[in-house]
């Protein structure tokens, strides 16, 4: 599911919350899941930028209890998922920004999270790499069964990765406005996704109701 | 060979040794009094006789000593210092206005009284190379540890780390990269310590040879012992710069 709504509206508290690096400010977070089972991908990669590429991975691993070596050899194992077989021994700073991405990814995704949260993750991508890496999450969302909850304020990455849609009210104390369900069957490939004929009206419908709660201004959208 | 960028050290060592020649052709034609400014060749004769007769070895010894000690024992207690007040905000507020003072005034004036309270010896130097360190470094870790990129810390709070990895992953590394980066002013600082303070008062030590020189009137003593300074230095500076290439190789 995606969370879509003008900024301000508290998009990325809200993730913030659920994975407890802040306090909600009234209410509470409920959750059946332990916090080692939920993984959070951030817009910035901040990977250890005197760490290698698979050293990186492997942090998270060692944390949950793994020993070095058992570590690495997972840490490689997923880099290769990600395609990024052989770069392992690179600092993140001779990656692009692409394949810092599938890096922090492959970190994530390493500690096998029931719940990945994703705070617009893919922003700073160039068109076509981040075409390919939302591609290439959603196949990977699909194989691992794992649920995605995705802050987003692209209306066109929110339907073709979601179920559901949820609108945001402008900020403070926003709530759920609205709530969208994406008729497109799954699995589904995003890109071809758009081009699904339920994919248009449902994007128009979205694109109303946000720029009606934003005042009618479509430039403050964000 | 005028254009190329490549030969620019080819060019820089030819006009220098222009200059050299120019200055002993002076010399010798007595167009330069020797008391005050002695020609290429008399200071390269006064090295000559430095190293030949070996007693050059104590007084380069000393000095290492006392800029070595220094650099060491400043960098331990500038990070521990650094880190204490960067974690611990009522030591920050005791002890920044007190380092700001010391930043602020040349901390080479301290150098008469660290010879009152400790004596000619290896300590008075020391402890003025020591101060000029510790301080430095202290501001870089102080300064730096509060810059810590937010970041790379919920990263490693979201991945399931501890406080200690947090220390391990993050702040031990961040620390360790600013003071590599300031480690060259840090061992120019410790030499200028122990120079100093050997020059206010000593028996021995490339300062103590310059306060000799100075009041014996051999300027190509003097020159000499400049020279040797630089050299020491830039070997120094070298070998500085490696080990921050190797050791910051991630960057």
């Amino acid at each position: 599911m995606s969370l879509v709504g003008p900024s301000g509206s508290g998009k990325s508290s809200l993730l913030r919350a659920v994975i407890g690096l802040q306090e909600p400010l009234a209410g509470s977070v409920e959750t059946e899941l332990p916090p080692s089972d939920i993984g959070i991908l951030f817009q910035d990669d901040a990977l250890l930028p005197w760490k290698t590429a698979r050293d990186n991975v492997a942090l998270g691993l060692t944390f949950h209890g793994l020993d070095r070596p058992s570590a690495l050899d997972r840490a490689d194992l997923w880099l290769e998922r990600l395609g990024l077989g052989g770069l392992g021994g690179r600092y993140p700073r001779h990656l692009s920004g692409g394949q810092r991405k599938r890096v922090a990814l492959a970190q994530v995704l390493a500690l096998t999270p029931t719940l990945l949260l994703m705070d617009e993750p893919f922003a700073s991508l160039d068109a076509i790499v981040r075409a390919r890496i939302i591609q290439e999450v959603a196949e990977l969302v699909e194989r691992e069964r794992i649920s995605v909850l995705l802050v987003t304020h692209d209306l066109e990455e929110a339907i073709s990765l979601s179920d559901t849609v949820y609108l945001l009210s402008q900020g403070p104390r926003a709530q759920i406005m609205r709530q969208y369900e994406v008729p497109i069957p799954r699995p589904r490939d995003p890109v071809r996704a758009r081009t699904h004929p339920a994919f248009a009206p449902l994007y128009d419908k979205l694109w109303s109701d946000l720029s009606r709660e934003v005042g009618g201004g479509a430039r403050a959208v964000a | 060979m005028w254009r190329n960028p490549r030969l620019a050290i080819l060019r820089q060592t030819f006009v220098l040794a222009v200059l050299i020649a120019l200055w002993e052709m002076a010399g010798r034609a007595h167009l330069l009094n020797p008391l005050y400014m002695p020609s290429p060749s008399q200071i390269a004769a006064a090295l000559g006789e430095l190293f030949g007769s070996g007693r050059i070895w104590p007084h380069l010894e000393a000095t290492f000593a006392a800029a070595l000690g220094g650099l060491a024992i400043g960098i331990v207690v500038g990070i521990v210092l650094g880190v204490a007040s960067a974690l611990l905000p009522f030591l920050a507020e005791l002890l920044e206005p007190v380092m700001t003072v010391l930043n602020a005034v040349p901390r080479v004036v301290l150098a008469p009284l660290f010879v009152i309270w400790m004596g000619v010896g290896l300590a008075s130097k020391v402890a003025l190379s020591f101060i000029l360190v510790a301080v430095l470094i202290f501001f870089t870790v102080f300064g730096g540890i509060r810059q810590v990129d937010r970041r790379l810390v919920e990263r490693i709070v979201t991945l399931g780390g501890t406080r200690w990895s947090l220390v391990r992953h993050v702040y031990l590394p961040s620390v360790a990269a600013w003071v590599l980066g300031s480690l060259k002013v840090a061992v120019g600082f410790a030499f200028t310590g122990a120079v100093v303070g050997e020059f206010v008062a000593a028996s021995r030590g490339l300062g103590y040879l310059m306060s000799f020189a100075q009041s014996t009137f051999n300027c190509a003593l003097m020159f000499a012992v400049i020279f040797l300074i630089l050299v020491v230095v830039l070997v120094i500076f070298a070998a500085a710069g490696r080990l921050e290439k190797y050791l910051l190789r991630w960057s």
